[in-house]
């Protein structure tokens, strides 16, 4: 081990497709959970919002489901859903992430001040539509936040689907452990670096092109707290 | 118009908002409900548009009890303005004004172009309606929620102390805008205020309420002014309530005399006969000469402009050219008022004793 390198330059010279497979695969398993979650998340958020007895159960359940490890819930699906398979390291993964997005649409749409709640209510919208059409929206930076959270632990726990063979960049790390091997290791790392960062970077943008308001409103929000505080 | 009779608020917890409370809101005309934070003036308002349902008693509305109305329905047949405005932060200007007319199944050009037609009426620039309300200034935001409440044309708008929150000089020009668009309208207005003066001010009718909604007193403004009902709304008018009763009195009842000299002061004029100032004894130029328009002021105005001349004259001008019409001494003005006060005294009958004066200034 002391006479190899930290990188062998050649070595991923050689691996580039197979690096860019890899990739492609890791931010499918990693993302497309949080894209579930995030369409379970938003229905479920406006229901505990609605009616704020079922919000403490929900949390509650998603708080524990957060708590199991990985691998173990991965044991726990392979008869059903099989050794190796995208499903199987999908599930635990939409679990993780709806675990962050619910607390997070709860707390957005709570934090939608009550004189846009009450013009609504004036103007003559009903409850459901109220909080889909005028809530929902004001709420979109503390989802977009929720997001960010969920989508790079996301990228970080799809890694351990390596150990049941199906963890996209996560093998890079098994792979080079076992060969006592840095460079695929390191790659990984700067991969898996890279790919969350790019996300983040993707829903910041996001939020500013489909929510130029959001970003004022949330410093506002914050400027309010700071002076009632 | 908007009748209450015997309706009251108990909250579940015992506590009275509201403890039976009779009160007619004539159409067409500007009611005030002002009093101290606390009065249940708040909770009155909403029973109309029912975000508070009476524990006892009932609303009604032209004759229809508001109970047995469709919530949603009812709501967008009356506006409401709010303090902070309440602007959809995630709609820019111009869909928010069009939220009711969406709401009522309108198309969007139809609208749109309504919308558009509001945002002028309520005097703001056509590209505001692209903005984005945190684009705006707090003045500005409230005349989009005031154009907002409009855009359906209800006959009914309920406004809840909706210029409380923005400076005296901004609150001032909403006023005023009020004043003309209410002008033009004709709606049944319900307004909430703390402050004695804007209620004195905009309403046509001024309820002055005490704890839990009891209606200390009920009159017009000049009326309210001049003669309160007992201690209690005297002491919540404040000091001064004679000087501010001439804001209510309109300076065209004036008798004007020509341009002349007093007491060694001469009016010296422009090329085209307006006003520059007041040439002393001594032969110096002291000016601008303080002016008030009598078709559009007050005698409150016209009382201001005399204190301050230096001859102790005001000028009357034209509003149009600004030239010089005529002067008066201040002991003119106060003539003028007993003239005006013989007028009124025989008319207190009336809920609408008095004329509005939109361009009057007020302390």
């Amino acid at each position: 081990m002391t006479d190899e390198p930290l990188v062998r330059w050649g070595w991923i010279g050689s691996h580039l497709a197979y690096l860019r497979d890899l990739t492609l695969d890791h931010a499918v398993i990693a993302l497309v959970p949080v894209l579930i979650a995030l369409v379970i998340a938003v229905p479920l958020g406006l229901l505990c919002t609605r009616f704020p007895r079922l919000y403490q159960p929900v949390a509650l359940v998603f708080n524990v489901v957060y708590a199991l490890p990985g691998v173990a819930v991965f044991v726990v699906l392979i008869p059903y859903t099989g050794l190796a398979t995208r499903t199987t390291v999908m599930i635990p993964l939409t679990c993780y992430a709806l675990a962050v997005l619910v607390p997070a649409t709860v707390d957005g749409l709570r934090a939608v001040p009550e004189a846009l709640r009450q013009s609504a209510t004036a103007m003559g919208y009903g409850p459901w539509r109220r909080l889909a059409a005028v809530e929902l929206p004001a709420a979109v930076s503390y989802v977009v936040a929720g997001l960010r959270v969920a989508a790079v632990s996301s990228i970080s726990l799809a890694a351990v689907g390596a150990l049941i063979g199906r963890g996209g960049l996560g093998y890079l790390f098994i792979d080079g452990f076992q060969r006592t091997f840095p460079t695929p290791i390191v790659a990984g790392i700067v991969l898996v670096a890279a790919l969350a960062l790019v996300t983040d970077l993707a829903l910041v943008l996001a939020l500013r092109l489909l929510a130029p308001w959001a970003a004022h409103e949330r410093r506002a929000t914050r400027r309010q707290r700071g002076a009632t505080q | 118009m908007i009748r209450f009779e015997g309706a009251a608020k108990r909250h579940p917890d015992g506590t009275v908002a509201v403890e039976g409370l009779d009160l007619e809101v004539p159409a067409g005309r500007t009611t005030v409900l002002v009093g101290p934070s606390g009065c249940g003036k708040t909770t009155i308002l909403r029973m109309v548009n029912r975000m508070v349902t009476p524990t006892a008693g009932r609303v009604l509305l032209d004759g229809a009890d508001v109970a047995g109305l469709d919530a949603a329905k009812l709501r967008r047949g009356i506006g409401y303005v709010i303090q902070q405005a309440g602007l959809f932060p995630q709609r820019r200007v111009l869909d928010n004004i069009a939220t009711v007319p969406y709401l009522l199944g309108w198309d969007r050009k139809r609208a749109r172009a309504r919308a558009a037609e509001m945002l002028e009426l309520v005097g703001l620039p056509p590209e505001t309606g692209r903005r984005y309300p945190f684009q705006l200034s707090g003045g500005q935001q409230q005349r989009v929620g005031v154009a907002r409440a409009l855009a359906a044309d209800p006959p009914v708008l309920l406004m809840d102390e909706p210029f409380s929150a923005v400076d005296p000089v901004v609150r001032a020009g909403l006023q005023e805008e009020l004043l003309r668009l209410q002008a033009e309208l004709h709606k049944t207005v319900l307004f909430v205020t703390h402050d004695i003066d804007e209620a004195v001010r905009l309403g046509d009718q001024v309820v002055v309420l005490r704890d839990h909604g009891h209606i200390a007193q009920r009159a017009d403004p000049h009326t309210l002014l001049t003669s309160p009902a007992d201690q209690d709304v005297t002491a919540f008018l404040g000091p001064g309530r004679g000087l501010r009763g001439l804001g209510l009195v309109p300076a065209t009842g004036v008798e004007l005399d020509g341009l002349g000299r007093a007491d060694g002061w001469e009016l010296a004029l422009d090329a085209e006969g307006r006003p520059t100032g007041w040439t002393g004894p001594d032969g110096q130029l002291q000016g601008p000469a303080p002016v008030f328009v009598p078709a559009r002021d007050s005698l409150h105005a016209a009382l201001d402009a005399a204190v301050l001349s230096p001859s102790g004259l005001a000028v009357a001008v034209d509003a149009e050219t600004g030239r010089a019409v005529g002067t008066v001494s201040r002991a003119g003005i106060l003539g003028a008022l007993a003239a005006g006060a013989a007028a009124a005294g025989t008319s207190t009958g009336t809920s609408a004793g008095t004329a509005k004066v939109p361009g009057g200034r007020q302390p």
